[in-house]
């Protein structure tokens, strides 16, 4: 890793066109400012975790998906009342 | 191989895979009545993930999903342009399945690219009842 001192209003530049900026250092918190193209996309660490959770236990084998389609499509019929 | 002519299969694209599939480029998007309502994201090559997924508003109707002018730039899709909204199903051993309304996917058909929105703030879990 590579590892910097910063102080506010000072950044550091990514690559070819991300900068990312101190804005404004307060007691426990670091106000970060991120510049980069629109199509580059960036995250807070801890929802882009989140988010890999709930992927990785949606994830499952073609054949598993399909059975679980069916299943909630029985679900669903037996719930709903039929004329 | 298929006889059913209702399945409609097309291929989207992923630039930067889904989180904790970040090399999962391309998905089979596989629609037809036998699955209605919901649809498959089939990953393509081997060990790639495939997913259930329905549309949001079917499961929350008043679920309104916005694409960043970020996420339109990824989708390669003009301000307005219509896109498509799908979230994410998962099974679970000893509960009901959930939906994830948090981070849905977004494709836009006119380019069939398709990414998966992290959003900062959302009203919706990542684990919604799937009713």
């Amino acid at each position: 890793m590579l590892v910097f001192t910063r102080k506010a209003d000072e950044a550091i530049v990514i690559g070819d066109g991300v900068e990312v900026k101190v804005l404004r250092i307060g007691r426990d918190t670091v106000r970060i400012g991120v510049t980069a193209a629109p199509h580059v996309p960036v995250h807070r660490r801890e929802i882009y975790d989140q988010i890999r959770a709930a992927n990785a236990s949606a994830a499952a084998e073609p054949d598993a998906a399909r059975a679980l389609v069916s299943r909630l499509r029985q679900r669903a019929s037996r719930q709903e009342p039929h004329d | 191989m298929t006889t059913d002519v209702a399945v409609h299969e097309e291929v989207v694209t992923f630039a930067d895979g889904l989180p904790g599939f970040e090399s999962s480029h391309r998905f089979v998007l596989v629609a037809s009545p036998s699955l209605d309502p919901f649809t498959l994201l089939q990953g393509m090559g081997p060990d790639a993930p495939s997913f259930v997924a329905i549309d949001p508003r079917q499961v929350e109707p008043s679920f309104a999903g916005e694409a960043a002018l970020a996420d339109r730039a990824r989708l390669d899709a003009a301000p307005g342009a219509p896109l498509l909204w799908l979230a994410l199903v998962s099974a679970h051993e000893h509960a009901p399945a959930t939906v994830n309304l948090r981070a849905p996917i977004v494709i836009n058909p006119a380019s069939m690219r398709g990414i998966q929105i992290v959003p900062a703030e959302s009203p919706y879990r990542l684990d919604h009842p799937l009713g």
